[in-house]
């Protein structure tokens, strides 16, 4: 049963003796990546122990102090599957930094911080504690403020600042619906509130009021995940950062903000059903939330597809891309949310998002720490300065390659049953518009992505590329993602596998609240 | 009565702190930033409700549990201020930063320099 904290404290443990161990330049580079690997490791165990539990939930209740009184730790199908990603992309990231992160900024800080923003991200796919999301969005936040201003040159200060007091006012925000939360339903643990939300009249829960509080509690996942209309502080806080922290901000940390939606509105809040028609809309709160989510799935596929058209730097490009792809992964949650409970649609809709955020995470990943060796290199992103990569660095360029691919959806990658799954949810759900907004916004992937590739990686080389060399290191994480993003695509069956087991969980509130009341906190 | 008071001052609060937050000057916007979390921290306390004598059982002494205050948001707000101190402190330190490297704290000249670049 401990089992279900042990990547947390394995991450913490990693943070601390990095953190002892700053003198020691190699061995604490060493501990930095033996944890990266422990924490790896610990997650294949979990997700063999959830695989392996009949209900598919291990619940942990701390010291023992039984839900809904304690605080509660759910490893279920659904956090298991976000762990998966967080262990692969957060240890490729790392062995990058290795390198690529300058003598002293690793032997200050780097490290200890690097693994906190992972016990924050760790901690906040397990809890099954609405308070305990929120101190847990807090480590990871706290640490991810740090890193973006790690260089700390004037962009880098700039870009901080914005994101801190962005994300300040979002955890304010967000702490004013908990309590409110609190207030209405007299509970904070997930699986109580999803019952007591059921059963609204029996536990005199104002359904009205929990309505605004969880649209209130949107906006701030919706910061987080930089979402449109939420999305101005993620080109500069992700061409700020260093690569490899860009690389886990937009592979993973972003996906905690999706996860959060997952689990909150699929799980618990759709119990709950409207207490009236609003805006013409009747039936549970997913169907209210369905509308909302939909237009914040086309605006970031819009926003962020044309923004990346514009950009005259890889980073940029990047960043702005990555802004549209959530925009691609909020799409089939929007289906998903208007169909009715226990369809197949509902289901498939958030499979689609799963799958579509494994690959953004391993291909924006990949395609990050492309960009951060090509700055690493020749100092620049700028397209003016760079052409002609791929004959100079072949196999790094080559990388880039599966990665744009993935993003696109050539077959037989990862990329390509993401995309399809979510043009799938668009004909089940009959919605000619999700359908064409998709199709606009993978032809306009297509353009900034060979736009990218056209001005950075082929042509003639560039004066700067032609004297430069890659650090091997780059190239053998790069080559790793992209074989990981081929290999996951060929072997598509049990991603999916895994995938629709998540969202089955995701969607199932009863089966949740069960798992999680019913379990015995040991000597309780 | 004092859920009437508070609920002004919280509106107050709130007030204050995003006027500051509006402003120009950096350490304005921090201190707008933690007057608002601060105002969250009072709601929180508010939300527990404010009718029933200190959540305090004494020695073997039996109070009736429904006449007590909720505790348990007196435990959530702990939490939440010491999370503001970090990110008070924080803020603080970014702003001293921003001042070294920009050698103002002018929010509008802070977004003008960036225009030049």
């Amino acid at each position: 049963m401990d089992l279900v904290v042990a990547p947390l404290l394995v991450a913490l443990f990693a943070a601390v003796a990095t953190l002892a161990l700053r003198s020691r330049l190699r061995l604490q580079r060493a501990v930095s990546v033996l944890g990266s690997l422990a924490y790896g490791a610990t997650v294949v165990a979990l997700a063999m122990a959830v695989a392996a539990d009949a209900d598919g939930y291990i619940v942990y209740q701390l010291s023992s102090w039984r839900a809904p009184f304690g605080i509660s730790f759910v490893a279920d199908p659904l956090s298991v599957f976000m762990l998966g990603l967080t262990a692969v992309v957060t240890l490729a990231a790392l062995v990058f930094a290795v390198r690529s992160v300058n003598d002293v900024g690793q032997r200050l800080s780097f490290h200890p911080l690097y693994h906190l923003m992972v016990v924050g991200i760790t901690g906040s796919f397990l809890t099954g504690d609405v308070f305990n999301l929120f101190v847990w969005f807090e480590v990871m936040l706290m640490s991810s403020y740090v890193l973006v201003v790690f260089y700390s040159g004037p962009e880098q200060t700039r870009a901080a600042l914005h994101y801190a007091f962005l994300n300040l006012v979002g955890s304010a925000v967000m702490l004013l619906a908990i309590g409110g939360l609190y207030a209405t339903t007299g509970t904070l643990n997930m699986a109580d509130m999803a019952r007591r939300l059921a059963n609204a009249g029996q536990f005199n829960v104002d359904l009205a009021a929990v309505l605004g509080l969880s649209a209130m509690l949107l906006s701030v996942f919706a910061l987080k995940s930089g979402i449109v209309p939420f999305q101005f502080w993620v080109p500069d806080a992700y061409r700020a950062a260093p690569s490899p922290v860009t690389a886990v901000l937009a592979g993973v940390v972003k996906k905690v903000g999706i996860y959060a939606i997952v689990r909150l509105y699929f799980t618990i809040f759709a119990a709950a059903e409207l207490p009236r028609a609003v805006f013409g809309i009747e039936g549970s709160f997913l169907a209210f939330f369905a509308p909302i989510l939909f237009a914040m799935a086309v605006g970031s596929i819009v926003v962020g597809g044309v923004g990346a058209m514009n950009r005259s730097d890889l980073d940029g490009l990047l960043a702005y891309s990555s802004i549209g792809q959530v925009g691609f992964i909020v799409l089939p949650l929007a289906l998903a949310a208007a169909a009715p409970a226990d369809s197949a649609l509902r289901v498939l809709g958030v499979t689609a998002a799963l799958i579509y955020s494994v690959n953004h995470g391993l291909a924006k990943g990949l395609l990050f720490l492309v960009s951060g060796a090509v700055e690493k290199t020749l100092g620049t992103v700028t397209f003016d300065y760079l052409g002609g990569i791929s004959e100079r660095e072949p196999v790094l360029a080559g990388s880039f390659f599966v990665g744009a691919l993935a993003l696109i959806g050539i077959p037989p990658l990862s990329g390509f049953f993401g995309k399809l799954l979510v043009f799938d949810a668009a004909v089940e759900a009959e919605s000619a518009l999700a359908l064409a907004v998709a199709l606009g916004g993978a032809i306009l992937t297509i353009a900034y992505l060979s736009l990218a590739w056209n001005r950075g990686f082929w042509g003639a080389p560039s004066p700067g590329v032609e004297e430069s060399s890659v650090d091997s290191l780059f190239v053998v994480v790069a080559v790793a993602l992209a074989v990981s993003i081929v290999v996951l695509g060929i072997g598509f069956e049990p991603l999916y596998a895994a995938a629709e087991r998540a969202a089955r969980v995701g969607t199932d509130t009863g089966a949740y609240v069960d798992a999680v009341l019913r379990s015995g906190g040991g000597g309780a | 009565m004092t859920q009437v008071v508070l609920a002004v001052v919280l509106g107050a609060m709130f007030a204050v702190g995003t006027f500051l937050l509006l402003r120009r000057d950096v350490v304005r916007v921090v201190w707008g930033v933690t007057i608002i979390s601060q105002a969250t921290n009072v709601y929180l306390v508010t939300m527990g409700g404010l009718t029933g004598s200190v959540p305090v059982l004494g020695h073997g002494g039996h109070v009736d549990p429904s006449t007590v205050t909720d505790p348990l948001v007196q435990a959530l707000v702990l939490t939440a201020i010491v999370i503001g101190f970090g990110t008070t402190a924080f803020a603080l330190v970014l702003t001293y930063r921003v001042y070294e490297e920009h050698g103002t704290i002018d929010l509008r000249e802070l977004g003008e320099e960036e225009v030049e670049l």
